[in-house]
């Protein structure tokens, strides 16, 4: 155990103090800081604030429309409202194909051929990728000629407001469902990029020894899975350091009044509970330590950075497979698919931290997810250990499957 | 009680015998060499004395116990390839291996300093180990060896890629640790070496023991039948009947007799015929002309085609 103190320490130390760890941990808050900031001030200006014509003969439509979407819920649009003839056709038609124009396009709506029908409507624009203007004026039509339709048939102004009143659907039972829905993404989606990142420094870490030739020393008074261990503790700490000192900048960041405002008050009691971080950290450590061993087993595997990337299916296949299996846990987190997938040790720390957020899950499947998990990392820090000195004291290349299997008989 | 024991050890891999029936023992406070070709098996001898591989049969002793990885803080180990952390500091890393050794901190810091006074290389300590020359790093490496004060030292290949001026140091200090009382045990193929520091032997090749005992003993077991000689005058006497075979490169003679007492004969014989002698020399058979004949008495070297190369 000393000595698996011993090489975790130094490989701490050493890559604490690289410039490298210092500049990822202070620039990523910073970019992270940047995104948000970026985003919101985006996400302000999102309203579709294009400039269109509406031509048609009916006033009262054409103004209902133009109010509509002058100060509507999702656009600011500048709207001219036309008389319909075929010089303002020709009129509108040019100031389309002029660049000086600001012009967006054109809606033209047609009186109903028979009385009692819909008019049509006939939607020109400059861009044909213009898809939020298109969606803006979609909407605002339909409401306003249903409205109208309403209107027509009898019904007072008042009546029609209550009808089409958005419907709110009170789900504060079950908790925000939108707010946990989105916690259990992030964390998921945090847990994925960390393992890929610290996976993969894991097995560079590992190489490191055999491409400076340093194993030889080691071992003669280590074992391997000592090193393999000391290794992946090592680097995993290094993680933790990281993700510890971004956790602390995103909380400092978050608690600004800022970032509170940007969220909109529903967000402004905490949107995580301490279940739900205390789940994440376990299946955090876990996850880390088994996607760690996998790519010291590469690691052990291979000689050089560039063999270590033909291999780098065998970190993210498993990861990609959890991402697929997401998308069926959301729909029915409790499905007995859902249940066995994430007791899956290569997906427990993923999809059974996911499923603790979206439902409640029986402690027995928790307990069982990780004893599942600690035999798995045992298991697989053995067989690396094993490829990893057979290896490299024998023959210094990469080996294919039936020597590996063989390897594993070898004393 | 010798430090190391090897009984019939054998190691194959795959399909590739590496070791067969090696039997050995190293007593302490002796330099024993182990000689051989490249790939004869030096390496994976060394490797199972110390745990790294496992014998397929045979058994390894180390200090007259059954070999038990507890054994191996007391042994200091120099592998062939060399190998440093690239951007670690001099003195943390022979820190570290110290640690890894079992030595407290305090301590290991205090005997690398020292080390590193005695191996000539304190300029080194605050550098990183990438920014130093192979022979710097090649020092700070035999101090990692050292450093945990073995009873048994292993150096494999140690003085390869080393100047005259550094392979001398270190050959003097593996003498120091010798006169007090530790075992040394190192590989080559350079035999001028071997002659010169070593109290004990043993010659693999192909994997097999072709020869072992003690530096004497073995160079006993060869006749000193061979004679330099510098001379002018006449050549006459390299005819003489106990002559076996004679090379003459301008008046440096190289003469092979037929038995080591005939050398007074044909010396007498020479100056009685008026040949002025600078040099008659008999001299010992070289420990390079042992191992090639030996090795070219084994079976295996008639199988190789006829190639050493030592």
């Amino acid at each position: 155990m000393h000595n698996v103190w011993l090489i975790a320490r130094r490989e701490y130390m050493e890559r604490v103090r690289t410039k490298g760890f210092l500049l990822a941990t202070i620039l990523i808050p910073c970019a992270m800081a940047a995104l948000i900031a970026g985003s919101s001030y985006l996400m302000a200006r999102t309203k579709t604030n294009s400039h269109i014509a509406i031509v048609t003969s009916d006033k009262q439509l054409g103004e209902d429309l133009k109010s509509k979407l002058e100060n509507g819920k999702h656009s600011e649009m500048q709207v001219d409202l036309w008389k319909p003839s075929e010089m303002s056709r020709a009129s509108l038609n040019a100031q389309l194909h002029n660049s000086g124009s600001k012009l967006a396009g054109y809606l033209w709506i047609a009186e109903p051929t028979q009385a009692g029908a819909r008019p049509t409507f006939e939607y020109h624009a400059r861009s044909a990728g213009d898809v939020s203007t298109e969606d803006s004026i979609e909407s605002s039509v339909d409401a306003v000629v249903s409205r109208e339709g309403l209107l027509k048939r009898g019904l007072s102004a008042q009546e029609i407001d209550t009808i089409t009143a958005p419907v709110d659907i009170d789900t504060s039972s079950s908790g925000n469902m939108r707010v946990a829905f989105f916690v259990a993404y992030f964390f998921f989606f945090l847990m994925y990029m960390v393992i890929m990142l610290y996976g993969m420094n894991t097995a560079r870490s590992i190489i490191e020894e055999k491409t400076s030739r340093v194993f030889e020393v080691l071992l003669a008074t280590i074992t391997p899975d000592q090193l393999l261990a000391g290794k992946i503790l090592g680097v995993g700490a290094v993680g933790l350091t990281q993700i510890l000192v971004w956790m602390v900048a995103a909380l400092v960041l978050a608690s600004t009044p800022y970032a509170a405002g940007l969220m909109g008050g529903g967000a402004a009691q905490a949107p995580v509970s301490v279940a739900q971080t205390l789940y994440f950290l376990l299946y955090f450590v876990f996850g880390f330590l088994l996607y760690s061993s996998i790519a010291a087993s590469l690691g052990a595997m291979t000689n050089s950075e560039q063999e270590l990337q033909q291999l780098n299916l065998f970190l993210v296949v498993p990861l990609a497979f959890c991402m697929v299996m997401v998308f069926t846990i959301v729909k029915a987190p409790d499905s007995v698919l859902a249940r066995v997938v994430s007791l899956i040790p290569f997906c427990s720390p993923l999809l059974m931290n996911f499923r603790t957020s979206l439902t409640y899950v029986a402690p027995w499947e928790i307990v069982l997810s990780i004893v599942l998990m600690t035999l798995t990392i045992l298991g697989v820090i053995w067989v690396s250990s094993r490829i990893y000195r057979v290896g490299i004291l024998m023959y210094g290349k990469k080996p294919n499957l039936p020597e590996i299997l063989r390897w594993l008989r070898y004393s | 009680m010798p430090i190391v024991e090897l009984q019939n050890i054998r190691k194959v891999y795959d399909t590739k015998v590496a070791v067969e029936g090696l039997s050995l023992a190293i007593e302490p406070g002796t330099m024993f060499g182990l000689l051989g070709p490249n790939g004869s098996g030096k390496t994976s001898t060394i490797r199972m004395m110390i745990g790294m591989t496992v014998p397929d049969s045979g058994s390894v002793r180390l200090f007259g116990q059954p070999f038990q990885r507890s054994l191996l803080g007391r042994v200091g180990y120099l592998p062939e390839e060399r190998g440093l952390y690239k951007k670690m500091k001099v003195l943390d890393q022979l820190v570290f291996l110290g640690q890894l050794h079992g030595l407290d901190e305090t301590t290991a810091r205090k005997r690398a300093l020292g080390w590193c006074e005695r191996m000539e290389i304190v300029e080194a300590i605050g550098k990183k180990t990438e920014e130093l020359s192979k022979g710097m790093q090649q020092k700070i490496q035999f101090i990692a060896a050292l450093l945990h004060e073995p009873e048994l030292i292993i150096m494999d290949e140690p003085f390869s890629g080393l100047d005259p001026v550094n392979a001398e140091l270190l050959m003097r200090t593996l003498i120091e640790l010798r006169s007090d009382g530790k075992a040394v045990l190192f590989s080559t193929h350079r035999m001028d070496q071997v002659e010169k520091l070593c109290d004990a032997i043993a010659i693999i090749y192909r994997g097999r023991l072709v020869l072992s005992g003690s530096m004497r003993e073995v160079k006993g077991r060869y006749t000193r039948n061979r004679v330099q000689a510098v001379f002018t005058g006449s050549d006459a006497f390299l005819r003489h009947p106990s002559v076996l075979q004679a090379n003459n490169y301008a008046g440096v003679a190289e003469i092979t007799l037929t038995a080591s007492e005939q050398a007074q004969e044909v010396l007498a014989a020479a100056i009685a015929n008026g040949t002025q002698f600078q040099r008659f020399e008999v001299i010992e058979p070289t420990l390079e002309d042992i191992f090639i004949e030996t090795v070219k008495a084994t079976a295996e070297y008639a199988e190789d085609g006829g190639r050493v190369d030592a």
